[in-house]
């Protein structure tokens, strides 16, 4: 974990983005390591949520520089698309194509993106899907399974394009404490496996277990940042033990 | 969840019977109910049946020329066309059977209807032959009619009645049944009408054909897969349309001579098709743009300096097979079924060119389409050319960049602003002032050219709908997934957009069937026109007007009609299909 | 390992990489495509006509068009201009009234379709399926013919069915009709402030409801204050007539200000317009913070905005033609309004006349006969009533199933008999969702019209076919028939918005 700066993976400089007159980042310089978990936390609005999706350009950002795996976001049209698909993405809402079944889900952007054939693509959805746990719904539609299934299906899909980055937003926001686990059991998986994760959650359990170093945001900028020994047990900024005290107290 | 049962005293006992209530009751329950649906109820009644006998003055006046139209059942139907070339009428008539029936054992009919249903529809249909038969008493029917009226439905109207007590609930019978015994007595009318000589034969081999394919699709169906099956019948029925109306009516023949200079170069380009598209998917993103940027340089240029127009046209064709080549056809199985798309297409478009250019062999007035063969045609041709328009526009007028946004919006707001009249005639009058002098297109041409302008303009509101109803997530998912705005409208957004907007596209598709009946004001044969002007002008059947214009609006009635209501159907089976 | 950012130096994709050039560089050029291929066509249809002896001019609109129409206020037009406004004015006639019988219709029919009444429910769904399944053409001509073939031929004592009140025939149907005098635009000044007053009277005594909580009957307050006006203007009339001074002065003060001064006032006013909506688009991308950075869109905006104000300049000042035309047609309609009051002028306001149809196809302004439909515009009227009426019902039906059964359920346990639930609690909130798509039906109305082509009922498509088959004008003729169409479904959707906007401000 003390690798932060020597094998950075994402480097952010100073970024800055903007809706409207409304600044949503002012500046936030950052870098994550290679097979690092870094956990984002927050109040509502403080730009959490737009930071993460910088990472992968869903957002542009206006002002700063964000280097992922080497390459620079840019409007470089070459550019994008390569990251896109080196950082994958879990949200909140799922997101699974309605009108495809699991098993297409999981395939599609490997045939149409990664240009794989359909066997091997099929083989390699199969295989992501008993390593998420559900491999007997490959041939459901998404609307017939429950959410913490979905959101399994929906890390599948994201994996199966071979990231070498995560991002996850509030991935288990929108799930019943039941399905919270086996989100979250999966998760703790892939960050054993190595994998590069940025998630921003609330769940502070994951954080504590799993994550290499914790962010707080707030106001669109970075608060204070540590491993999460040092995080909860001494916060060193106010408004970190502000937040602390209000998530913990219940 | 919980699966134990804990033996609580009250077994569940099975609902009551449906109660049969008497007419009596019935009437003073939907009739009588109140003073207001009483005094309602009488003057309806008595309304209805003074309009019905007036109906029926009209209809058994003796001032009705009904019998001038059985002798015309060709004009209607195909107005000009070469009575000794009717020949390739039936043969359409026969493939659109064939694959109608084809289509019946893939698709199914409709699945079952419940019996007394169908024997309600009977008594219903007896009882309103009663009442009208008793009324014609009154009108200047002939004894005959009145007879066969009044005892007709007595008949049908006790069998009806009869047969509602003895089948059970839940009895139920295929619609395909239904409808072959609605088609079977259909037929066997066609032997009694008095129709033009020579069509009661062939009019039999149609309904035979139905069954004779019905069966045919099934068992072919034993050897295919379902899904291979509804692919092939898709194509056909696509492939359909443009055969008969390019080569099998319109009976062209072509002169070697003329295409000789060029056909061997088309033959090239075909070939050479699968060669561009494996260079460009092969090649680096810069290195396929190139090429994709020369070849569309040469497009362009190729119209410029004129060369033959199927080249030009397969040229474009190429063009944009190359474009699509570098999102859609990476993997070794896409590309191969790029080539097959490739080289059936090149092939197809330069079959209906070769046909399209050679002049007809058909003795004709200038003109061979008519009658509800136009209509059919423009009506089907309209909706399918307006629907890769209208969703272009539609993904225009969503679009994020403002100009293509602009662009759609100004198109689509002008077309729907102004009446199809008036865009009829721009078709007609001003798209020859754009030719060079002395180059027309046909009329019909024209028409469907204006048609398909007109309707793509509502077809892409509609399709804005759907786009609209896409949730945004949908396409930040495809984004993250690393995939092309084209990947992703044509895999994710398109598909969801249209499934939502199915009913409405089908309700376009009705309208518009209703609106070509305006072409008969720019002066096509089309079915009004036959039935306003030609046959009621012929010297043996003048002062037919109104009857010719009744039997146009029961016929296009019956088209609507019955379209709506199968839309109506689809919708329904689309909502449950769906979540 | 290898793949180690180096910061130092930040990257730039060449341009034809950056995503932004070429999102614009593709939006310009197929708008450079389409301005070419427009041009093409445009140019080659310009030395065809050349070649055949046309000219893009518009003579058409000055010359005798030598063309006679069916009815209507000209029907031996001297002009191209007064045919066109002839035909505009039939178009309105059909398209005003079948909206009003359309509308009454549908909505008769719609609630039929819910009835608890069996036959009522019947007949109405029977309505709906026949007229909407059949073309609206095809219903058209049927009621042409119909009316010129199947009604009693004109005899000499011919009185109709309802002699003094209905008159049907062959040459046309006439009803008694209440037609406006020459005194009657006075008589309509008192109107208008028996309006005005109304609405007063209406929103006090609303308020004293307020105040006292009990019943004040606005509405009969309201209507008192109306009819007092008008029957008091019906006798008094002859002195609003003064009211024409006041037009005449505004006339002659039009007039004496010369063009150039409107010409820059409103070049200006335009300029003013597009720097103001600038400043104001400026502005809401302002913030403490400073100006936030603008996207191609925005810029974008900006430029078409001072584009159009700097055209708009442009064109005023360039063309002092287009300010003239306007101040000709502000100036003309003040001297009309002041040709309608007289000082003194007396006469009752309307006069009943009684259906004659003599004059076959004649347009009554001023006439002792009744209010006369041609076969044509029987035809054409019939034909688009219906059609629209069958849409309109469904589009009545499904508004009212759209509100909730929680508010009958509610409506029922307050005690309101069926009738009262529907007019005080059912009808209110489904017009919010009958709004709009009725709005579309009065636009369909409005543009079937033009089936009058089909029946030689003289309005705008058929007047304009008449004059080029005359002239050979094609081009012009169909761009006055968009520039007509396209204003009236403006305004149209125009109405349709604004008064959808106030029922969904009461909303919330
Ligand atoms: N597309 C947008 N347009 C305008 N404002 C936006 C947009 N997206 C986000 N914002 C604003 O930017 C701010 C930061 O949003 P963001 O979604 O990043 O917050 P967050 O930290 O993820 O909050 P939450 O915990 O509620 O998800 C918010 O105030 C939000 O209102
Ligand atoms: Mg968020």
């Amino acid at each position: 974990m003390d690798n932060g700066a020597a094998n950075p993976i994402i480097v952010c400089e100073n970024v800055k983005k903007w809706f409207g007159d409304f600044q949503a980042l002012r500046g936030v310089t950052t870098s994550v390591a290679e097979g690092e978990v870094v956990v984002v936390i927050g109040p509502s609005g403080s730009g959490k949520s737009t930071f993460i999706r910088c990472i992968n350009r869903l957002e542009q950002h206006q002002e700063g520089r964000i280097v992922v795996a080497g390459i620079e976001l840019t409007s470089d049209v070459r550019n994008i698309e390569r990251i896109r698909s080196e950082v994958g993405m879990v949200f909140q809402q799922f997101n699974l194509f309605p009108h495809l079944t699991v098993m297409q889900n999981i395939t599609l952007a490997q045939v149409w993106v990664r240009k794989r054939s359909r066997s091997d693509a099929e083989e390699r959805a199969m295989a992501l899907l008993e390593r998420v746990g559900i491999p007997e719904q490959a041939a459901k539609y998404p609307g017939q399974l429950s959410g913490g299934q979905q959101q399994r299906v929906a890390i599948a899909r994201s994996l199966a394009m071979d990231p070498q980055i995560m991002l996850f937003d509030e991935p288990t926001s929108a799930l019943d404490p039941e399905m919270i686990k086996e989100v979250l059991e999966v998760m703790q998986e892939l960050a054993g496996t190595g994998m590069t994760i940025v998630a921003v959650t609330h769940e502070m359990g994951f954080a504590r277990e799993v994550a290499n170093r914790i962010v707080l945001f707030d106001e669109g900028q970075i608060v204070e940042e540590g491993p999460p020994s040092e995080f909860f047990a001494n916060p060193r900024h106010p408004r970190t033990k502000m937040f602390l005290s209000q998530i913990l107290s219940h | 969840m919980n699966s134990e049962s804990f033996d609580l005293p009250l077994p569940p006992e099975p609902p009551p019977k449906a109660l049969r209530i008497g007419w009596l009751d019935w009437a003073r329950n939907n009739l009588f109910n109140s003073v207001f649906n009483g005094t309602l109820t009488v003057i309806l009644t008595a309304g209805m049946l003074l309009l019905i006998l007036g109906v029926l003055r009209f209809v058994f006046s003796p001032d009705r020329r009904w019998e001038v139209m059985p002798p015309n059942a060709a004009n209607y139907v195909v107005e000009a066309y070469p009575r000794d070339d009717l020949f390739n009428m039936w043969l359409s008539l026969w493939i659109i059977a064939a694959l109608a029936g084809v289509s019946t054992a893939s698709w199914g009919m409709g699945g079952q209807v419940s019996v007394i249903k169908v024997v309600a529809a009977v008594r219903a249909i007896g009882a309103t032959a009663l009442v009208v038969g008793v009324l014609s008493l009154w009108s200047p029917a002939g004894s005959a009619t009145q007879t066969v009226l009044v005892w007709g439905g007595v008949v049908l109207f006790g069998l009806g009645a009869g047969a509602m007590r003895l089948v059970r609930e839940e009895r139920e019978v295929s619609v395909a049944r239904v409808l072959a015994i609605v088609g079977a007595l259909l037929v066997g009318l066609v032997w009694y009408m008095p129709l033009e000589s020579g069509t009661t034969w062939p009019l039999t081999i149609t309904a035979l054909v139905v069954v004779a394919f019905h069966w045919v699709g099934k068992l072919v169906g034993q050897w295919l897969s379902a899904q291979l099956m509804k692919r092939v019948i898709t194509v056909l029925w696509v492939l359909s349309f443009p055969v008969i109306y390019l080569h099998i009516q319109r009976n062209p023949s072509l002169v070697w001579a003329e295409v000789t200079p060029w056909l061997p170069w088309a033959g090239l380009l075909i070939a050479v098709g699968p060669v561009v598209i494996w260079v460009v998917s092969r090649a680096g993103r810069e290195q396929a743009a190139g090429v994709n940027f020369l070849l569309g340089a040469v497009a362009i240029y190729s119209w410029v300096i004129q060369w033959p127009m199927a080249i030009r046209v397969l040229f474009l064709l190429l063009t944009l097979f190359s474009l699509a080549t570098p999102t859609f056809a990476a993997s070794p199985r896409a590309r191969r079924a790029f080539y097959w798309t490739w080289l059936a297409g090149g092939l197809c478009t330069l079959y209906f060119f070769l046909m399209g250019i050679g002049s007809t062999d058909l003795a004709t007035r200038g003109h061979f389409l008519g009658g509800i063969n136009l209509t059919i045609l423009l009506a089907v041709g309209g909706t399918a050319l307006s629907f890769p328009l209208g969703v272009m526009l539609a993904l225009g007028r969503t679009s994020s960049m403002p100009i293509f946004r602009i662009l759609s919006i100004v198109y689509i707001e002008v077309v729907r602003g102004v009446p199809l009249i008036t865009v009829l005639f721009f078709g007609d009058k001003v798209i020859p002032r754009f030719l060079p002098p002395g180059l027309d297109f046909a009329g019909e041409a024209k028409a469907l050219l204006a048609i398909t302008a007109f309707s793509a303009a509502y077809l892409a509101e509609n399709v804005r709908g759907g786009l609209q109803a896409v949730s945004k997530g949908q396409t930040e998912a495809s984004r993250a997934l690393g995939m092309t705005t084209a990947q992703m409208t044509m895999l994710i957004t398109l598909p969801q957009a249209l499934r939502v907007v199915i009913p409405a596209l089908v309700g376009q598709a009705i309208a518009l069937f209703k609106d070509t009946s305006l072409v008969a004001i720019i002066g096509l044969a089309d079915f009004l026109r036959v039935a306003r002007d030609i046959v009621p002008n012929q010297p043996d059947s003048l002062g037919s007007i109104l009857e010719n214009l009744l039997l146009a609006a029961l016929v296009y009635w019956i088209f609507a009609f019955s379209f709506s209501r199968a839309s109506l159907r689809l919708e329904k089976r689309l909502g449950v299909g769906t979540r | 390992m290898a793949n180690r950012p180096s910061l130092a130096s930040p990257t730039r994709p060449p341009l034809w990489r950056n995503a932004t050039f070429l999102k614009w560089a593709a939006q310009i050029g197929v708008l450079f495509g389409v301005l070419a291929l427009g041009s093409v066509l445009v140019g080659e249809a310009m030395a065809n006509m050349r070649a055949q002896g046309l000219a893009l001019d518009w003579d058409l609109l000055t010359d005798p068009p030598g063309i006679q129409l069916g009815e209507g206020i000209f029907i031996k037009p001297s002009t191209g201009l007064e045919a066109f406004y002839t035909g505009a004015v039939n178009m309105l006639r059909v398209a005003l009234s079948g909206i009003v019988a359309a509308t009454v219709v549908g909505v008769i029919v719609g609630i039929a379709r819910l009835s608890s009444n069996w036959l009522a429910s019947r007949l109405a769904s029977v309505f709906v399926e026949s007229f909407r399944n059949i073309p609206v053409l095809v219903q058209v001509v049927f009621w042409f013919f119909f009316a010129s073939t199947f009604f009693p031929v004109l005899e000499e004592d011919s009185s109709g069915p309802i002699p003094g009140v209905l008159l049907v025939s062959r040459k046309g149907v006439s009803f008694a009709w209440p037609f406006p005098q020459e005194t009657f635009w006075q008589w309509g000044a008192f109107l208008v402030a028996g309006l005005l007053t109304a609405r007063w009277a209406y929103r006090t005594r609303m308020r004293r409801a307020e105040e006292l909580g009990e019943d004040t009957r606005p509405g009969t307050w309201a209507l008192l204050a109306f009819l007092a006006w008008a029957v008091v203007g019906w006798f008094a009339h002859p002195l609003a007539g003064a009211i024409g001074w006041l037009f005449m002065l505004l006339a002659a003060s039009v007039g004496a200000i010369p063009v150039l001064a409107y010409q820059v006032i409103l070049a200006l006013i335009s300029l003013y317009l597009g720097w103001r909506w600038i400043n104001r688009f400026l502005d809401s991308r302002r913030s403490p913070a400073g100006l936030a950075k603008l996207t191609d869109d925005d810029y974008f905006r900006m430029i078409l905005a001072g584009a159009l104000g700097a055209g708009g300049a442009a064109v005023l000042m360039l063309l002092p033609a287009a300010t003239e035309v306007g101040t000709n047609v502000v100036q003309y309609l003040l001297e009309f309004c002041d040709q309608k009051f007289e000082f003194l002028r007396s006469g009752a306001p309307l006069a009943i006349g009684t259906p004659s149809v003599d004059v076959p196809g004649r347009f009554p302004q001023i006439a002792s006969t009744g209010l006369t439909m041609t076969p044509s515009f029987f035809g054409i009227w019939m034909g688009v009533t219906l059609y629209t009426a069958s849409f309109i019902a469904e589009i009545v039906r499904g508004g009212i199933l759209s509100v909730p059964k929680g508010q009958s359920e509610a409506g029922y346990a307050l005690g309101l008999r069926r009738g009262q639930l529907l007019r005080m609690v059912i009808l209110p909130q489904a017009f919010r969702v009958i709004l709009p798509p009725l709005g579309n039906q009065y636009l369909n109305l409005s543009k079937n019209t033009s089936l009058g082509i089909a029946v030689a009922f003289p309005e705008m498509v058929q007047v304009g076919q008449t004059m080029f088959n005359q002239t050979g004008d094609t081009i012009q003729v169909i761009l006055i028939w968009m520039a007509f169409y396209l204003s009236i479904s403006l305004l149209i959707s125009v109405l349709i918005n604004y008064y959808n906007r106030r029922t969904q401000l009461v909303e919330r």
